[in-house]
């Protein structure tokens, strides 16, 4: 049988069903293209199936418990806290599946053919899907690459699913460990961390660099590790893990403190140094595509490769690793293809963590701003001195509002503090719109809520915040 | 030091042109007055000289593109030839896209965007910019949009606009707070009103992707335009250089003037013998005369006694302004479209040197080289389309005139002649006027007058001054 040579032809191929693919694959169907979706495993990609969503899960199931278990503090008594984790883990998989069946059927009602299995890039029109029963090819006009990333692997720790855990292997744990080492102190080891700490875990963190969350203003970073400490965790920065051995059912980690070497025990060790973007078995060597350096795809603003058929978003593009940098990538390059003018001009894409409390930031911070030359003046407020906060026993952190000088037009908004993650969308809207300080504190917030931060940290750039002491 | 070309106003009053070809690319050397380019204005092609010695070091304006009057065109680095690293020093001062970035238009092998010159309006201007090199945070972007931290202010729904309508937005003065630029900023950029003179770029399409829709710089009609769907068997070509004047001044005419036309029927024959006779008799100078001079004779004689058919309707003034130059219009099909040079004084010339002049301009209309000297100041037209055929027309004016005469074939038809079918030659005339200044009545006594001369040829002479 030589049925593999048939290729069927298509309009556009996307490979890689996550937030790029998946809403790549949507819009260009919405725009009249036939649109076959290739993914290996279910749709929705490490987002849905094995991180933001999962993660989020695990760290509200934390949270509840650890709510659970102060709430005494404000007069509720709850008795001792028990965890059951295999029903956290059946409720975390049922909000999973709720979500990648809506993808599905998203996909479904667009029209969009779905084909799973391992594609290969063969020519610059031609794409092969290893699938169950054989191999498919496909001949098509566009290709958006968005096979996403994985967790990086370090060769002392080798990933083994038992002891040495990549991020994907935590999220699934039946039980919390009793010593839980994270070795790496990024957004990921953080946000899981500090879940399976909240869960009971005594949880060590140890990172190369000098502070925890590298790249991330360090104010916003002290009030999270004062929150950790605060909970007995240990932070080890500027330590590296050496190596490791299993001893009666326990990982002894050798770590090297500044020079000291020393030894942790845990149950289980986390590795989150970082994610790899997933492109050496795409065959793009076949249509003449190579990564950069770094290991990305490098794309013009209308996220297209250097090949003119292929467009590559999300993580193997470069910028961020973020699913909504990734789905909005993905809406970009859909609307090329079907002749738009869409170009990624966002003036910020924002970020998240999920710590406690949590940070968020867009634009650029202080530092980034006056290093480019730009005159700025910095607003800040706490969320100690916002009534919703309190009311939550939350007042934890603060707003930070960078702006120009001379034109009050926002260039940076940074928060740690409760619900930081859905205060930032209202500062990416100001810093898209281009809106000044002005903007932000005239416009009314309502009371009591955690908005009032972002309008008393604008105010503040003016010096005239109402519900803290003027500067002198 | 380099210098920015602006196109300069080449004929009176023009705002935009576009580019048919460039005679130079970039990295080639030219000396002043060498000729570089080549735009269609409204009505002529003309070839601009090189303001400068030096290298041609970015074509701003790639063929095809529509510029306006002020907008730069080309820069040119002046004396030796200037290595490419100060081409992109000199694009980075002008808010081009960032030279990191790929852009879209980059496939295009021209450069995206032609900046605007604010204030730049003043014709032949070449701005001299000796400050290449730096560029401070808060720039000003070319000579648009105030930069925040690098970038232009405008909300991603305004962004977005200045895409599809292929506008390169850091050329756009934004009047917003704080130098926003606005939805309006980017429309009348477009349209190339407001204070600034608004280059249409080559829209973010891909070589891929069909291209973009770009609208009409200005919009044809104040009515709301309509969106055409299309399939993608269509062919959609843009409305662009003469074609574009042509549908403008279309509009501006069928929708100011109330137009009528009125028809009528002339007998030829005596014109026939009496030229057939003439042509006899000037077969040795070389010369062979057509039936239009006769016609623009008459049609001049006709005007003489019904002054309000030579005339001009100053709408702004409520005005009707009577002209005392008989310049006719001849409308000439070119390749291109519609052209309408102008024979001048035609009262003062005789039917031999009225010949010679339309030889001459038609021979510079078909060879594309009209000046727009030879398309101005005209009074009334004669649209002749007889060579092609057809019976009748309804001519529209070319306004602000206030009449149109089409003459149509010559042909063998039975007419009634004193109790009798005899075959005649005739020729048809459709005659549109602007009815706000010219009745049904008059209109017709003009016809008449112009079928009395022409059926009794002899008469012509009396008309010779």
């Amino acid at each position: 049988m030589v049925v593999g040579d048939i290729a069927q032809e298509v309009e556009v191929v996307v490979i890689g069903g996550g937030p790029g693919g998946y809403v790549a694959a949507i819009r260009a169907a919405q725009l009249g293209k036939e649109v076959v979706l290739i993914d290996k495993d279910t749709v929705g990609g490490v987002c849905l199936n094995r991180g933001c969503i999962p993660s989020k899960a695990l760290i509200h199931a934390a949270k509840t418990a650890d709510h659970a278990k102060y709430a005494g503090g404000i007069g509720i008594k709850v008795g001792a806290v028990e965890v059951d984790m295999p029903q956290v883990q059946e409720w975390k998989g049922g909000v999973v599946k709720k979500l990648t069946g809506g993808v599905s059927s998203l996909l479904k009602a667009n029209d969009v053919t779905v084909v799973s299995g391992n594609a290969v890039l063969m020519a610059d029109n031609r794409v092969g899907v290893e699938t169950t029963s054989g191999m498919e090819y496909f001949k098509f006009e566009h290709c958006i690459l968005a096979t996403g990333s994985r967790p990086v692997q370090i060769p002392t720790f080798p990933f083994d699913g038992e002891y040495i855990l990549s991020s994907t292997e935590a999220l699934e744990l039946g039980e919390v460990p009793q010593d839980l080492l994270v070795i790496g102190g990024g957004y990921i080891g953080l946000e899981l961390g500090t879940a399976y700490a909240k869960l009971g875990a005594k949880v060590t963190f140890v990172e190369m660099a000098d502070n925890l969350l590298p790249g991330v203003d360090p104010s916003l970073v002290q009030i999270v590790k004062k929150n950790l400490r605060k909970r007995g965790v240990e932070i080890l920065t500027s330590t590296g893990a050496k190596g490791y051995e299993i001893q009666d059912g326990k990982v002894h980690v050798t770590v090297d403190a500044k020079g000291e070497a020393r030894t942790i025990v845990a149950d289980k060790v986390l590795v989150t140094v970082g994610r790899r973007p997933n492109t050496e078995e795409l065959g793009l060597e076949q249509v003449g595509l190579s990564v950069n350096e770094r290991g990305f795809l490098e794309t013009d603003s209308q996220c297209r490769t250097q090949n003119k058929t292929i467009y590559a978003i999300g993580d193997i593009a470069t910028g961020p690793m973020l699913a909504h940098k990734a789905s909005k990538e993905g809406i970009v390059a859909a609307e090329a293809i079907a002749g738009h003018a869409s170009e990624m001009d966002v003036v910020a894409i924002p970020a998240v963590i999920f710590t406690d409390p949590e940070i968020a930031t867009v634009g650029l911070t202080e530092t980034e701003a006056k290093a480019q030359g730009l005159d700025v003046t910095v607003g800040k407020f706490p969320f100690a001195a916002n009534g919703r906060a309190l009311t939550t026993n939350e007042g934890d952190g603060y707003g930070i509002v960078v702006a120009e000088t001379a034109s009050g037009v926002v260039l940076g908004v940074h928060l740690v503090g409760p619900e930081a993650s859905n205060l930032i969308g209202e500062a990416a809207l100001a810093l898209e719109m281009g809106a000044t300080v002005e903007d932000l504190h005239l416009t009314v917030h309502p009371h009591p809520t955690l908005t009032e931060v972002l309008m008393e940290a604008a105010a503040d750039v003016e010096g005239v915040a109402v519900h803290i002491a003027k500067r002198k | 030091m380099t210098v920015q070309f602006k196109l300069p106003d080449v004929g009176e009053g023009i705002h935009e042109a576009e580019i048919v070809s460039w005679l130079v690319k970039e990295g080639d050397t030219v000396r002043e007055f060498d000729p570089i380019v080549e735009v269609q204005t409204d009505k002529a092609l003309v070839e601009l000289p090189s303001p400068a010695s030096g290298t041609i070091l970015e074509i701003k304006a790639p063929a095809g593109e529509l510029a306006h009057v002020g907008d730069v065109i080309v820069v040119i680095g002046e004396g030796a030839a200037a290595p490419a690293a100060s081409a992109s020093a000199s694009a980075s001062v002008q808010g081009s896209p960032e030279p990191g970035m790929i852009q879209p238009a980059v496939e295009s092998g021209m450069g995206s965007v032609a900046p605007g010159g604010v204030g730049a309006q003043t014709s032949g201007a070449v701005a001299v910019d000796a400050s290449v090199g730096a560029q401070a945070p808060n720039a000003q972007g070319a000579q648009g949009a105030t930069l925040v931290a690098g970038r232009v202010l405008a909300t991603p729904a305004t962004r977005k606009l200045a895409r599809d309508l292929g506008v390169d937005i850091r050329q756009v003065a934004g009047t917003g707070k704080a130098g926003r630029v606005t939805k309006e900023d980017v429309q009348s950029f477009h349209q190339g009103g407001g204070q600034v003179a608004a280059p249409v770029a080559a829209a973010p399409t891909t070589q891929a992707a069909p291209a973009a829709p770009l609208a009409p710089a200005k919009p044809l009609t104040a009515a709301t335009p309509v969106a055409v769907a299309s399939t993608e068997a269509d062919e959609r070509v843009p409305l662009r250089g003469l074609r574009r004047t042509i549908a403008q001044r279309m509009v501006q005419s069928a929708f100011t003037a109330p137009h009528v036309t009125a028809f009528d029927d002339v007998d030829m024959t005596e014109l026939i013998a009496y030229r057939k006779q003439a042509n006899t008799l000037l077969a040795e100078r070389g010369v062979k005369l057509t039936y239009l001079p006769f016609i623009m004779k008459a049609l001049v004689s006709a005007l003489k006694a019904h002054p309000f058919l030579n005339a001009y309707m100053d709408d702004e003034r409520g005005e009707i302004v009577l002209k005392k130059e008989y310049n006719l219009g001849v409308a000439v099909d070119t390749p291109d479209g519609l052209m309408v040079p102008v024979i001048k004084n035609v009262d003062k010339k005789s039917i031999l040197d009225i010949a010679a002049d339309i030889n001459a301009l038609i021979e510079k209309t078909k060879n594309r080289q009209l000046e727009v000297n030879d398309m101005k100041g005209g009074t009334f037209t004669i649209t002749n389309m007889g060579p092609i055929g057809g019976l009748f027309a309804t001519p529209i004016l070319n306004y602000p005139e206030v009449g149109i005469l089409g003459v149509h074939k010559i042909e063998e038809k039975p007419v009634v002649r004193n109790g009798e079918i005899v075959i005649r030659s005739m020729m048809n005339l459709s005659l549109s006027f602007d009815h706000r200044v010219i009745d049904g009545a008059e209109s017709v006594r003009f016809t008449n007058h112009i079928k009395k001369l022409l059926e009794n040829p002899n008469l012509l002479f009396l008309e010779m001054s």
